[in-house]
């Protein structure tokens, strides 16, 4: 109990300055953030600000194919190679990007858009494979 | 923490030191309460001297890397495409224009603080641009370049120029003399604050790796190659370095902030970076930035015991520094001013001479105000130093590596690729213009040359693309594809002879020779 109150008169003194509240928010942030790896990020490929260096998800090849109405389209036409590196990683947020991208520059055209992914450690799997100017999320 | 047990760098705040003056709670009792501020925090006391060297360590290195990652600038707003880190700064993000003018600015910046100029003015700026330069675009993938970001917010709270500060009135008898002993004390809480980040990045990064994948070496062994492999081969083997990587994370998580525990923390964290900068990742400067962090782990007492040797230097440097309280302080300024700018002009990286002239006048500016507050030559020599010394990075960087030359390399390839065939012609034109013996601009430029049908022009770009890089058979087989397209068989036959005398292992230019002898169509030439 003694514990207890010592860490409410500590947090509460700490609170009590611009500066302590500027560390409580500072640690709480970094503390927290990485969780929503974990818990809600809907891209798993995704590890910004999860402090994920070199894991397993890092070593994610993914091969993205895009169509316009049917017909093969070529990335590295339209977007710079290091977004390119980016798709082949596999970051939903920079493929839908570059879905929207296109559809905006072929109005009423058909962008099909899909990511064959393989994994250091779990079986090989694709994403989208449909009309991202319909469906404009992986 | 408990109070109780306090470690070493961990004192009784308040009573000690002015800027940590205890914090008087408003209550509805008619006295006023006075509430003692964590000691955790604002106890948190370090070595002048230790401060100084990482100041110096890290910013140099910052100023650096930021001189290096202007190579990349090309990629930022290419083709009007970007995804910023965080959604609603996508058409905020850096253009290739922004972010190597804002590199430049940093780097100069960075210099200023290493130096120990205007840090509490130059820092804000410096981590400001550098957070939107991150946080403007998901180009820069560098997880440490978040860290670095989250660093230089707390570094902003960092007193750095306290100890300095004391020196003057030290050398005059004022009674702070005791602040520049080598035992001298500087209360920081941001530091602490920045090792606390250290830790938080260290359990998350091992949490990361507990999973088969890792632990059983798959993920290891496929991206650590160079010296650091083999020395694992010959030693542990991989699978057992991978659990002992999670291992040292977790217990530099629970020991890099503690004081009492840096003689454990300094030297397993400098090893571990170390190692990480011989395996071969593809990482830019993190095993040097992460070292150079490390600087403030590092015991204070190893600190003391230099500062402490050095005192008859530090001593020697202070009659030197006097010679400067005069007149002398002003040449010294006027020279570093002035020789900032020519070498500023002399940078070959875009925009360079302008930034340089922008940044002479805000530092002018800034040595007026500081005048105006405290006059003191020997700061204006101070200033003329560090300005010189920035421009003399931007100007060595340069000279030294490629990065201007990558630059508008980069930068022309990426427009050629993209269609934007003008922008390509005006950065290869940049790249002859700035490195008149690098046969890639001579031979891009004559190839979009050849397309714009400005055939005497491009010729001679590819002939010099020949002269400059013999050993390339590209610039033979373009110039004998465009023979032959003219009707001139015998000479394109001849040129595509000299394409395989150049390179023999060239398939391009064989299959070229082949078709032309047989007075076929020459296949077209390879992107």
């Amino acid at each position: 109990m003694n514990t207890a109150s010592a860490a409410i008169k500590s947090l509460r003194a700490l609170l009590a300055t611009w500066r302590g509240r500027f560390i409580a928010v500072f640690v709480l942030v970094q503390l927290l953030l990485p969780l929503h790896y974990y818990l809600g990020r809907r891209d798993p490929h995704d590890e910004r600000f999860s402090w994920r260096m070199f894991s397993p998800m890092r070593m994610t090849h993914c091969t993205p194919h895009v169509t316009i109405d049917g017909a093969p389209f070529s990335l590295p036409s339209e977007f710079h190679e290091a977004w390119i590196e980016l798709a082949e990683r596999g970051r939903f947020v920079v493929v839908e990007a570059m879905a929207a991208k296109l559809c905006r520059e072929h109005t009423g055209a058909e962008v099909e858009l899909s990511l064959d992914c393989t994994y250091l450690d779990r079986e090989p799997r694709t994403w989208g494979g449909y009309d991202m100017c319909r469906v404009p999320m992986l | 923490m408990a109070k109780s047990k306090k470690s070493r760098g961990d004192r009784k705040p308040a009573a000690v030191k002015a800027q940590d003056k205890p914090v008087v709670a408003k209550t509805a009792a008619p006295a006023k309460v006075i509430v003692e501020q964590p000691a955790f925090w604002f106890g948190f006391e370090v070595s002048p001297a230790k401060l100084a060297v990482g100041r110096v360590v890290l910013f140099g290195l910052l100023a650096l890397d930021a001189l290096l990652q202007i190579r990349h600038a090309p990629r930022y707003g290419a083709g009007g495409f970007n995804v910023a880190q965080i959604p609603l700064l996508d058409s905020l993000g850096p253009t290739r224009t922004s972010y190597g003018v804002c590199e430049l600015i940093n780097a100069y910046l960075f210099t200023l603080a290493a130096f120990g100029v205007a840090v509490r003015w130059v820092l804000p700026p410096a981590a400001a641009i550098y957070a939107w330069l991150y946080f403007g675009s998901q180009l820069d993938s560098y997880q440490h370049h978040y860290l670095v970001s989250m660093i230089l917010i707390c570094a902003c709270f960092v007193p750095w120029q306290r100890a300095r500060d004391a020196a003057p009135a030290a050398q005059q008898g004022a009674p702070s003399a005791r602040d520049t002993a080598p035992t001298s004390r500087v209360a920081t809480w941001a530091l602490r604050l920045i090792l606390v980040e250290l830790a938080i990045m260290y359990l998350w990064a091992a949490i990361s790796k507990m999973n088969g994948a890792w632990t059983n070496g798959t993920t290891l062994s496929g991206q650590i190659i160079g010296p650091m492999r083999h020395l694992v081969d010959a030693t542990v083997g991989v699978p057992l370095a991978s659990k002992l990587v999670i291992l040292v994370e977790l217990s530099l998580a629970a020991l890099v902030w503690q004081p009492r525990f840096a003689f454990i923390a300094a030297p397993l964290g400098l090893a571990f970076h170390a190692g990480i900068l011989f395996s071969g990742l593809e990482i830019g400067l993190f095993a040097w930035l992460m070292l150079a962090v490390y600087l403030f782990v590092i015991p204070d007492r190893v600190y003391i015991a230099l500062a402490t040797r050095l005192a008859g230097a530090h001593k020697a440097f202070g009659v030197v520094a006097a010679w400067f309280d005069g007149a002398l302080g002003w040449v010294m300024w006027l020279a570093g001013i002035v020789l900032g700018l020519v070498f500023a002009m002399l940078a070959r990286f875009e925009y360079a001479g302008r930034v340089g002239v922008v940044l002479l006048v805000v530092t002018i500016a800034g040595t007026v105000y500081s005048i105006v507050r405290a006059p003191g030559a020997r700061r204006m020599t101070a200033i003329g130093l560090a300005h010189l010394a920035a421009f003399t990075l931007w100007l060595a960087t340069d000279r030294a590596g490629t990065v201007a030359i990558d630059y508008y390399r980069f930068w022309g390839g990426t427009s050629r690729r993209l269609g934007d065939l003008a922008a390509a012609e005006r950065a290869y034109r940049e790249l002859d213009a700035v490195a008149p013996d690098e046969p890639a601009g001579h031979f891009q430029l004559g190839r979009l040359l050849l397309g714009e049908g400005k055939s005497d022009e491009a010729l001679a770009e590819l002939h010099e693309a020949q002269r400059l890089s013999p050993g390339d058979a590209r610039p033979f087989t373009v110039e004998a594809r465009w023979l032959a397209g003219h009707g001139k068989s015998a000479e394109a036959l001849a040129k595509a002879k000299d394409a395989t005398y150049a390179d023999p292992n060239d398939k391009d230019a064989r299959d070229l020779l082949d078709s032309l002898s047989r007075g076929a169509t020459p296949p077209p030439q390879a992107p």
